[in-house]
């Protein structure tokens, strides 16, 4: 527990904060949206999962255009 | 002026609709945050998980709040540009292919307002997004190295914001002219690799658009070349007022090949 009372949870809390508000924007746009390029889940997982790089992957390439 | 403010609305609105106003903005200041907390740590990152053998010794370079500016613009370059090239490679082009351009085009408009909303739009949001960046990095900077004189600040934001307005002048003439993917595969060659290019046998020449941002970082340092500077803002600003002249010509000569 040492540890993590050593990390300086100011300085981070923000980047953490702004990695889950880009997250529920990509995960609001899919569900409201539907229409990905490859399988819906998969996108989904991308998002979850590959935490920063994920949802700019989906807004780029997952998202199909009209 | 009355179509060309509908036009931009109607930019505006297409923005918010597919979130391009929202997550671009996030991610610059996503990365705009990163570099400065990851290169504060670097030293006792690399301890934690770096797997250095017991008792290694490494004199860290100690970094100047200018230097994070620096290696952030050089993270911009190339994700950044990444960015705006993949984002709005298909403003243009993808309108002729999925027909929204029909119903614009039968409308009395202007090519050139129509040039230029799409244009004050995304340097709007990239101009936005780029110097929310910066400040969010200068906000860290100032708590975890040196402060920086605003001064040298803002006048390397507004020297770096001639190049990314040429950048983006750069995609959406390419839209304009060509089909999406090429207008990716081109705005990749001349705003990347000619970049590079730039970089490793420029030292012959001092005036070019690409060393507008190596011109930006000297804003840090006492190293001024004035005359290249100049030279350089104003071969870049000629050349993003040739881009537009030509993005609207070509908007209207390919006009015709809208799907219906």
């Amino acid at each position: 527990m040492a540890e993590l009372a050593n990390i300086p949870w100011n300085l981070i809390l923000p980047l953490i904060v702004l990695q889950l508000i880009l997250m529920m924007v990509a995960l609001i746009d899919i569900i409201r949206h539907r229409r990905t390029n490859g399988p819906f889940i998969m996108w989904i997982f991308i998002i979850l999962l590959a935490s920063l790089i994920g949802p700019i992957l989906y807004f780029i390439f997952g998202r199909r255009q009209e | 002026m009355n179509s060309f403010s509908v036009l931009l609305r109607k930019e505006l609105r297409e923005n918010v609709r597919n979130f391009k106003l929202y997550w671009i903005p996030i991610v610059f200041v996503i990365f705009g945050i990163l570099e400065p907390v990851t290169n504060h740590f670097l030293p006792e990152i690399m301890k934690s998980v770096g797997n250095l053998p017991d008792g290694a010794q490494f004199n860290w370079p100690q970094f100047q709040g200018e230097d994070i500016f620096v290696s952030l613009m050089s993270q911009y370059q190339t994700i950044g540009i990444l960015v705006i090239i993949l984002a709005f490679m298909g403003t243009i082009s993808s309108e002729r292919k999925n027909g929204t351009a029909t119903l614009l085009y039968v409308r009395p408009m202007s090519f050139g307002s129509y040039f230029l909303s799409k244009w004050i739009v995304i340097n709007g949001i990239i101009l936005g997004s780029v110097w929310l960046g910066f400040f969010a990095a200068w906000y860290y900077i100032q708590i975890l190295f040196n402060p920086v004189a605003a001064g040298d600040v803002f006048a390397f934001l507004a020297t770096y914001s001639v190049w990314i307005i040429f950048a983006v002048t750069v995609v959406l003439f390419f839209s304009a002219w060509l089909s999406t993917g090429a207008a990716a595969g081109l705005s990749i060659v001349v705003l990347l690799i000619l970049q590079i290019i730039d970089s490793v046998i420029g030292a012959f020449w001092t005036v070019s658009p690409w060393k507008v941002s190596t011109y930006a970082t000297m804003m840090f340092s006492s190293i001024s070349n004035q005359s290249g500077f100049w030279m350089s803002i104003g071969v870049t600003v000629v050349l993003i007022g040739a881009l537009m002249f030509l993005g609207i010509n070509s908007a209207k000569r390919n006009a015709a090949k809208t799907t219906v």
